[in-house]
C-alpha cells in the first residue's frame, strides 16, 4: 500500500554540508497493518513520515501510495490525497490556539462545504468517543496535555482517512493515557485503517504488526 | 456554494480571535481613509454649491482687467448695453469682502429690482431704504443680530445699517456670511461711485457671440473681460482641482507614513499566522481555500475600516464642521463665522476607499500568501 525506493531527504545548512536527516530507506507497508518506527532521538523518524505522508517532498527517491508513484504529484494533488486518505497526529499536537476543541477537531470540513451543524455534531461524536465529551467548547490552552493529545487524534479521524501517521503519540502524555491511545489505534486498525507511528515507546512493539528500528536516517 | 459559506463565516471568525491585529490593522485604514474621505466629501460640497450659483446667475459676465486681474466696470456704458439686440436683463453688481469686527463678511451690492428671485428670508423683508441690510444666518448668530438692530461697519466709509432680514440658514454657504444691500451703499461703503465688480448680462438663447461682438464695439478701446457661464464654471471646476491637488500633495505625506503602518500591522502574528496555514494545509486545505479565507479576512477587514471611516468622516463634517480638512477648499473659514459646510458623500469615492483598503490589506497579506502557496506544511508548521 506503501512503498519507499531509496528513499533520500538531506538538509542543506550551507553549501558545503549537509545534514541526511533519512537515507536511502526502503520499505513497504501493506494495508491494515500496524508499523512502528522506532529508533534514538534524531535518527529520522519524523521526517520519514512526514515525508510518506506528502506532508514533505524527499530530495531523492520515490514514495508509493495504492501503487502509484506519488513523488511527481503537485501540491493540490498531495492536498487532496491528504484530505482524502490521511490523517496525521502530531508530536507536539499543532492545534489552532484559541480555538475550542470542537473547533479544531472540525477544521478539516470547513473547505469540504459542509454546515455548522454537521460539523458539530460529527465533531461532538468523536471527542465523545475520546473521552472529551465535557470538553466540547475548551480552548486548546484549557486542556491538559493528553486532551489536547486526544483531541488531535479526534482531528485526524474526522475525514475517516484510511491512513493514519501518528508521530510520537504518547510521549507527552502519562502512563494511564498512553495506555488508552494505544488501545484507541489498535481499534482503528482493526476497523481497516492502516496505522504508522513512530515511537520510542517499547509498549507499541507489543501492538505492532512490524516494527522498523532506524538509526542516523536508516532503516536498521 | 457551502464551502464559500464556510470560508467567509470563517474568516469572521478568524478575525475575531486575532482581535488585536484586527483592531490595529482597522485603525491604520481609519486613519488613512478618513481623512481622504472627508476631503472629497468637501470639495465636492463646496463644488457643488459654486456650481448651482453659476448656473441660476447670469449668461454673461463683464468686468475689466487690469494685471489679468478682474476689476471694477464703469456703469456709464450700461444703457449702452441694456440696447443690444438679445440682452433681456442687466444687473450691476458690487461684490466685496469686509470685516464685521474680526469676522469676513462678503458685502453684496445689488439694485432692489436686480434681486433674484430665489433668495429667501428666513425673517424680516428685502432692503427697501438706503443703509438697509439683509444679514446672513451665520453673521446675525454669531453677533446677536435680530431684525431692528442697528450696527456699524467700516470699509472706505463708516457707515450706519439696520437690519431688516436674515437669510435663511440653509442657504449656501456663501449666503451664511453674505451682508446684503442696495448698490448704492455698498458703493458709499467701498468709496466707489458709478462702478461696479461686475455687470451680469442675462441674454435670449443663441445670441451670446452677436452680442459679444456688439460689446466689443462698445469697449474696444478699454481693457475689459468677458466670460460665458461655461467658463466661469470652468474656472470653478479648475479652482478645485487645484485646491484638491494641494490636500492631495499633504495627504501623500500622510499616505507614505501610513502604508507601513498597515504593512507592520497586518504582518503581526505572522509566525502564529505561518503555523496555522501550516496545520490546515497538513489537515487537507487546498492552497486555494487558504488564499480564499485570507482574501475573505482582507476583504471582510476593509469593509469594516472603510466603513466606519465613512462614518466617521461624517462626524468629522457635522460635527466638527471639518477641523483642520475645510480649510484647504474654504481659506477664509477661520475667519468665518461658523456654518453648516457643504458636504456631499457620493458613492463613488466611497467605493473606491473601499477598494483601496482591500489594496492595502492585500498587500499587507501578501507574504503570508505566498508562504500559504509556495512552502511544504512541514516548512510552515515549524
Ligand atoms: N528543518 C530541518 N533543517 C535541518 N535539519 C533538520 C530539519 N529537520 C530535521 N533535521 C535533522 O534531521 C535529523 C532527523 O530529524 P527527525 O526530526 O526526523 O528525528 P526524529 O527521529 O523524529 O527525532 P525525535 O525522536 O527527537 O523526534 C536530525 O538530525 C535533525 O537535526
Ligand atoms: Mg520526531
Amino acid at each position: 500500500m506503501i512503498r519507499t525506493e531509496h528513499l533520500c531527504k538531506s538538509y542543506s545548512h550551507s553549501s558545503q554540508y549537509e545534514i541526511r536527516a533519512i537515507y536511502d530507506i526502503n520499505v513497504t507497508i501493506s494495508k491494515n497493518s500496524f508499523v512502528v518506527f522506532n529508533g534514538p532521538s534524531g535518527s529520522g523518524k519524523t521526517t520519514l513520515l512526514n515525508v510518506m505522508g506528502t506532508l514533505d517532498r524527499p530530495t531523492a527517491g520515490k514514495v508509493f501510495l495504492y501503487g502509484e508513484e506519488i513523488t511527481p504529484f503537485s501540491d493540490i494533488a498531495l492536498a487532496r490525497l491528504r484530505r482524502e486518505k490521511i490523517g496525521f497526529i502530531f508530536q507536539d499536537f499543532h492545534l489552532i490556539p484559541r480555538l475550542t476543541s470542537w473547533e479544531n477537531v472540525a477544521y478539516p470540513l470547513v473547505p469540504r462545504g459542509i454546515g455548522y451543524k454537521e460539523r458539530f455534531e460529527r465533531a461532538k461524536l468523536l471527542l465523545e468517543k475520546m473521552g472529551l465529551g465535557d470538553r466540547l467548547d475548551h480552548t486548546s490552552e484549557e486542556l491538559s496535555g493528553g486532551q489536547q493529545q486526544r483531541v488531535a487524534i479526534a482531528r485526524a479521524l474526522i475525514n475517516n482517512p484510511e491512513i493514519i501517521i501518528a508521530d510520537e503519540p504518547t510521549s507527552n502524555i502519562d502512563e494511564e493515557t498512553s495506555v488508552q491511545i494505544r488501545e484507541l489505534l489498535n481499534e482503528l486498525k482493526a476497523r481497516g485503517v492502516t496505522i504508522l507511528v513512530a515511537t520510542h515507546d517499547a509498549m507499541f512493539e507489543k501492538v505492532a504488526d512490524v516494527v522498523f528500528k532506524m538509526k542516523n536516517g536508516r532503516i536498521l | 456554494m457551502n464551502k464559500h459559506l464556510n470560508l467567509l463565516f470563517l474568516a469572521t471568525e478568524n478575525l475575531l480571535r486575532h482581535r488585536a491585529k484586527t483592531v490595529v490593522v482597522c485603525l491604520c485604514l481609519i486613519a488613512i481613509l478618513s481623512p481622504f474621505i472627508t476631503a472629497i466629501a468637501i470639495s465636492e460640497g463646496v463644488r457643488g454649491q459654486s456650481l448651482i450659483s453659476v448656473n441660476a446667475g447670469a449668461d454673461l459676465y463683464l468686468t475689466y482687467d487690469e494685471f489679468g486681474r478682474n476689476a471694477a466696470v464703469p456703469l456709464k456704458y450700461l444703457d449702452e448695453i441694456k440696447k443690444i439686440f438679445g440682452v433681456t436683463r442687466v444687473v450691476p453688481r458690487i461684490i466685496g469682502r469686509g470685516f464685521l469686527q474680526n469676522k469676513l463678511a462678503i458685502i453684496v451690492g445689488i439694485n432692489q429690482e436686480d434681486v433674484p428671485e430665489s433668495i429667501s428670508c428666513v425673517s424680516g423683508r428685502l432692503f427697501e431704504n438706503s443703509h438697509e441690510v439683509v444679514v446672513g444666518y451665520e453673521l446675525a448668530t454669531h453677533f446677536h443680530l435680530k431684525t431692528g438692530d442697528q450696527f456699524s461697519m467700516r470699509c472706505q466709509q463708516r457707515k450706519v445699517f439696520t437690519v431688516v432680514g436674515i437669510f435663511s440658514s440653509d442657504s449656501s454657504i456663501w449666503g451664511a456670511s453674505m451682508i446684503f444691500m442696495s448698490f448704492r451703499d455698498a458703493g458709499e461703503l467701498f468709496g466707489k461711485q458709478d462702478v461696479a465688480t461686475d455687470i451680469q448680462i442675462h441674454t435670449l438663447p443663441g445670441h451670446n457671440s452677436e452680442i459679444a461682438t456688439d460689446l466689443y464695439d462698445i469697449f474696444q478701446h478699454e481693457a475689459y473681460r468677458l466670460q460665458d457661464k461655461q467658463m466661469v464654471s470652468l474656472y470653478v471646476k479648475k479652482g478645485f482641482m487645484l485646491k484638491e491637488g494641494i490636500f492631495s500633495a499633504f495627504y501623500v505625506v500622510a499616505f507614505a507614513l501610513g502604508v507601513p503602518a498597515i504593512l507592520v500591522a497586518s504582518g503581526f502574528g505572522l509566525s502564529e499566522r505561518k503555523k496555522e496555514i501550516g496545520i490546515m494545509k497538513a489537515t487537507g486545505w487546498q492552497t486555494l481555500e487558504v488564499l480564499e479565507l485570507i482574501s475573505m479576512e482582507q476583504l471582510l477587514i476593509s469593509f469594516l475600516g472603510a466603513t466606519i471611516a465613512i462614518l466617521l468622516s461624517v462626524l468629522w463634517v457635522k460635527s466638527f464642521n471639518g477641523a483642520f480638512i475645510a480649510q484647504f477648499f474654504i481659506a477664509e473659514i477661520t475667519m468665518l463665522p461658523r456654518f453648516t459646510l457643504p458636504a456631499r458623500f457620493l458613492p463613488l469615492p466611497c467605493l473606491l476607499s473601499f477598494f483601496f483598503a482591500f489594496l492595502l490589506t492585500m498587500v499587507g497579506s501578501v507574504y503570508s500568501s505566498w508562504r500559504s502557496s509556495t512552502a511544504s506544511p512541514v516548512v510552515l508548521m515549524k
